[in-house]
């Protein structure tokens, strides 16, 4: 869980550099759509990573907050609020709705967490279905947030930024005291306890921040593709979708949510035009791969690989009586 | 001077097992006392009460003569109680420093702080060279180290360890019950529930509350309560006796 060091930092804002100049030499409107969708997905991964990752609640409810980004976009707007004031107050929206969604689901752990989430999502889509302000199952029009010819380069470009800011945010948030709480939280709940850690408010705390962020991904998702309904902003595949990128890529890692991202959409968008309908079966196969051979998803399983070169295991961390190092191994070893 | 902590016919009922029927004791500061008793005395339960874990049924818990009863576990806390598990719960994934840090995280929000500090506290238990292994796969003896520098770090002025000795060679042990006596130079009052290793209790103890059935059959300095005919028959055992301690 080492976090960036600062050259490291400075390498990643090279590559967001990098990856915003990107519209400058791709000009397909499809593979600027694909690439916004992967830079889109990067950031709800990370944002998700805030609760699932650090604070190892697993979440599939996180649909919600996106659903109301959209929608919230798209209501607002037909309010009369200008369209990025209607995207803020969707994702205020959000952060109210996580702060009511919380306090009751974070009483819960394991399996009925995750259960419980999932129904907050699901009640979600029900009433978005059902309630005319939503428009029901027909749905609504969004309003567009950039237009005009190159409309998919201003996404791409918004998609980046967002999850700029939500890596750095991340970054921050793993180097600080309220990092090493959600790791607590994540590691042992009661130990966390023991050690003065309010667990629920940090619970409480982390989703907040990341529901924020999941709205704004999901105002700008709604706003890209024009027109949402229920399903296509407040379905259960997509918390899925996020939870696997993010745990691909490794939970709980930076720049994890980021490799499952590209990995997992680019693969998807290849085997769907290669292997025609039976991408969906390539796309679980290699997820059940990932998960068999890589628990920690890629990254943690590099980590690994690093920490053997660099660690020698047959350091037996022994305490004697009197506290000399019993491992045989001579001389104690340090990092 | 009003005791550390000081329990009032404290009482906690599972369902109709009575865990922990009307115990009364104090803890002065500077004191090292020890609750022992057989398994299932209620001792980790006693535990739980006061660090608030779980709440007494009846009665009233104090800490610096403030009630504490039904404080919630990260209050009671922050207000300076330490604990440790009896069945060690380290944080597996995070290094041995990083567990030390968290507990250091309560008194300081600097992360550069909370490395000294649980450096500081490492060196102490004798483990630095463990400082960056994760947590998972030390064997116990340094596990249960790892608890009590955890709970240490929080900078408690109770600390109450959970059978820390117990699951130990003798030798650990007796390492081990060196460092205790150790912990009042961190300005630390100590609880110790410890069940099989009387030498360690004896060692350093300065008074023992003895438990049975949840009940307290005996209290006073070591040396007057193994004699004593109930301790002997609920706990130590007839041949504890003959071989004159």
């Amino acid at each position: 869980m080492k976090g960036l060091r600062s050259w490291q930092l400075w390498a990643v804002l090279g590559i967001a550099a990098a990856c915003a100049s990107v519209p400058l030499y791709v000009r397909n409107d499809y593979l600027l759509q694909v690439l916004f969708r992967i830079a889109l997905f990067s950031a709800l991964g990370l944002a998700w990573n805030l609760v699932g990752g650090y604070a190892g609640q697993l979440s599939l409810g996180h649909v919600a907050f996106f659903g109301v980004g959209a929608y919230g976009l798209a209501i607002f707007t037909d309010l009369g609020v200008p369209r990025w004031i209607s995207m803020l107050l969707a994702a205020g929206a959000a952060t109210l709705l996580a702060a009511i969604i919380g306090r009751i689901v974070f009483r819960l752990r394991g399996p009925y967490f995750t259960l419980a989430t999932i129904a907050a999502g699901e009640v979600l889509r029900l009433m978005a279905t059902n309630l005319k302000i939503t428009g029901g199952a027909i749905g609504l029009t969004t309003p567009a947030l950039f237009s005009g010819q190159l409309f998919w380069k201003w996404f791409y470009l918004a998609a980046i930024g967002l999850a700029l800011i939500t890596l750095i945010i991340n970054y921050r948030v793993s180097r600080s005291r309220f990092g090493y709480y959600l790791m607590a939280i994540r590691e042992d709940e009661e130990t966390a306890r023991a050690v003065g850690i309010d667990s629920l408010r940090c619970k409480l705390q982390s989703l907040l921040l990341s529901a924020f962020l999941t709205a704004l991904a999901g105002a700008l998702y709604g706003s890209a593709f024009q027109f949402i309904i229920p399903d296509s902003v407040l379905a259960l595949d997509t918390s899925v979708q996020i939870a696997i990128i993010t745990m691909l890529g490794g939970a709980g890692t930076l720049l994890g949510p980021v490799i499952g991202a590209v990995v997992l959409l680019s693969a998807s968008e290849l085997f769907k035009n290669q292997f025609k309908e039976s991408h969906l079966l390539i796309y679980g196969i290699l997820i059940v791969a990932v998960v068999l051979f890589m628990p920690e998803g890629i990254v943690g399983a590099l980590q690994h690989l690093f920490r053997r070169r660099t660690k020698p295991p047959d350091v037996a961390a022994g305490i004697a009586p009197g506290g000399r190092d019993l491992s045989g191994s001579g001389t104690p070893r340090r990092s | 001077m009003t005791p550390i902590l000081e329990l009032r016919n404290v009482s906690k009922r599972f369902g109709g097992l009575a865990a922990v029927k009307k115990v009364s004791f104090t803890m002065n500061e500077g004191e090292i006392v020890f609750v022992i008793g057989p398994n299932g005395a209620g001792k980790t339960t006693v535990f739980n009460l006061v660090s608030g874990f779980l709440h007494p049924n009846e009665g009233t818990i104090l800490f610096e003569g403030q009630e504490i009863t039904r404080s919630a576990p990260h209050d009671t806390a922050r207000r300076g109680v330490g604990r440790t598990f009896q069945i060690v719960k380290p944080l597996p994934n995070l290094t041995v420093l990083q567990n030390v840090m968290l507990g250091a995280f309560m008194r300081t929000g600097n992360v550069r702080a909370a490395e000294e500090e649980a450096v500081k506290i490492l060196a102490f238990l004798q483990m630095q060279h463990l400082r960056d292994f994760p947590a998972r796969g030390l064997p116990l003896a340094a596990l249960k180290r790892l608890e009590i520098a955890r709970a240490l770090a929080t900078k408690p002025k109770l600390i109450l360890l959970d059978e820390v000795v117990s699951g130990l060679t003798t030798g650990e042990a007796l390492a081990l019950a060196e460092l205790l006596k150790g912990l009042q130079e961190w300005g630390v009052s100590v609880v110790g529930g410890v069940e099989h290793v009387m030498q360690v209790v004896m060692k350093i103890a300065d008074r023992i509350v003895v438990l049975n059935y949840g009940a307290k059959i005996a209290e006073g300095a070591p040396e007057d309560v193994v004699k004593m005919p109930a301790v002997i028959e609920a706990y130590l055992g007839p041949k504890y006796k003959e071989l004159g301690r």
